[in-house]
């Protein structure tokens, strides 16, 4: 059939990969993937519908080393596979192979596709990164799987110039914390109205420490003063790596409501959190902040000294010259 | 490089129910050329005992015959 034009070395075992024996069509396919031919490349598309799943995992593989876009298409097909490795090497794959001019027939599949297709096609948009996706990405927010709502969160928050998207504000209440958790990271990246206060209640309100941890990185990023009097209140957090991000968030708006908690901040348990008080002291720029902050010049931790100091000198040189009259 | 008196202590174990007879992907992958076929079985074995744990022949072997056995302090 395909082994006519072939070097014979080749040919002997595409012949083989077709043999009714599994063992043979093993050897064939790894050997085939060892020898790296291009003649290759037809026959091991083929393998990617053979009946036993170790040979098509390999055949992938084999297809992905030669980074052919003949191959994507059926690598496609294989994120619908019914077996989970087969799948995750397609994905993997097709992870480097795809490009903006596969969307179409990834968006197809979103459509089409079974569960195990959707939630691969989902991760693959990230990659393509296109605005296009969103009217199809839209209707999984409110899909009953919640790996499917959680995927469909995360890749919004890649697709360019998606700066709206209101159906994306309800999965900040979703009853599943994995869903909360990517949602809280998506809000940072949205520009909708309702964005700060949704952040601000779960930053204060919210039952999962990653929610309310990432809720600050979110508000980190949009540094929006008008969530101060929710970071001022998340410096008591229990947990010490929300009280890290939220001092973080507190460093890019700088608010004179903060002083108290983050001089407070500065005797905490943990060194990130002094360390990032410090900082945001240094930004806030006021002289109350300096005797705290020389107490901490004997912190056991060298990056706790080092950013104290800095925000020092930083107060000092906001501070108008004294006059010498 | 010492060649090895007993199959059990070498760190590449060989699970010769899974090994297939035609297949060589470990071999061509081992770094050290340590690992060969048996003639009278045709399955692959360890023939000297120094490997660099490096894990490809595992890593390949289509069968998931291979195990390797890393030393506890390399863990």
């Amino acid at each position: 059939m395909y082994t006519a034009d072939m070097d014979p070395e080749v040919a002997q075992w595409v012949e083989m990969l077709r043999s009714p024996q599994l063992d043979e069509r093993l050897v064939a396919v790894k050997t085939l993937q060892h020898l790296g031919n291009e003649d290759a490349i037809e026959p091991l598309i083929g393998a990617l519908y053979d009946e036993n799943p170790t040979v098509q995992e390999i055949a992938i593989t084999t297809l992905w080393e030669f980074a052919t876009p003949v191959a994507i298409n059926p690598l496609i097909e294989c994120l619908s596979s019914p077996h989970e490795n087969v799948r995750s090497e397609a994905l993997s794959a097709l992870k480097e192979l795809v490009s903006t001019n596969d969307l179409m027939k990834l968006l197809d599949l979103l459509q089409v596709g079974n569960t195990h297709a959707q939630l691969n096609v989902l991760v693959l948009l990230r990659k393509i990164h296109d605005a296009q996706a969103l009217p199809y990405i839209m209707p999984f927010f409110e899909s009953e799987n919640p790996d499917l709502r959680e995927a469909a969160v995360i890749t919004l928050r890649y697709l360019n110039q998606v700066v709206r998207c209101e159906p994306a504000l309800a999965l900040a209440k979703d009853p599943v914390e994995s869903v909360r958790r990517a949602t809280a990271l998506t809000l940072g990246h949205l520009s909708d109205a309702e964005v700060v206060p949704l952040l601000c209640e779960l930053l204060t309100s919210d039952e999962d420490w990653q929610v309310r941890r990432n809720a600050a990185q979110s508000l980190d990023i949009l540094a929006d003063s008008a969530a101060v009097e929710a970071l001022v209140k998340a410096m008591d957090d229990p947990e010490w790596q929300v009280r890290k991000f939220t001092a973080r968030a507190l460093q890019k708006t700088p608010d004179i409501q903060a002083l108290p908690v983050l001089i407070k901040s500065l005797a905490d348990e943990y060194s990130d959190v002094r360390r990032d008080a410090a900082t945001a002291l240094g930004k806030l720029a006021d002289p109350k902040a300096l005797p705290p902050l020389q107490q901490t010049l004997n912190d056991p931790d060298m990056d706790v000294r080092i950013f104290s100091q800095r925000a020092i000198d930083a107060i000092q040189k906001s501070q108008p010259e004294p006059s010498n009259v | 490089m010492a060649l090895t008196t007993q199959r059990v202590d070498v760190p590449v174990i060989v699970d010769e129910s899974k090994c297939l007879e035609k297949c060589v992907a470990c071999i061509e992958v081992c770094p050290l050329d340590v690992l060969v076929k048996n003639p009278d079985t045709g399955k692959a074995y360890m023939k000297y005992d120094e490997c660099w744990f490096c894990l490809p022949c595992e890593k390949e072997c289509p069968t998931g015959a291979i195990t390797v056995q890393i030393p506890f302090l390399l863990r």
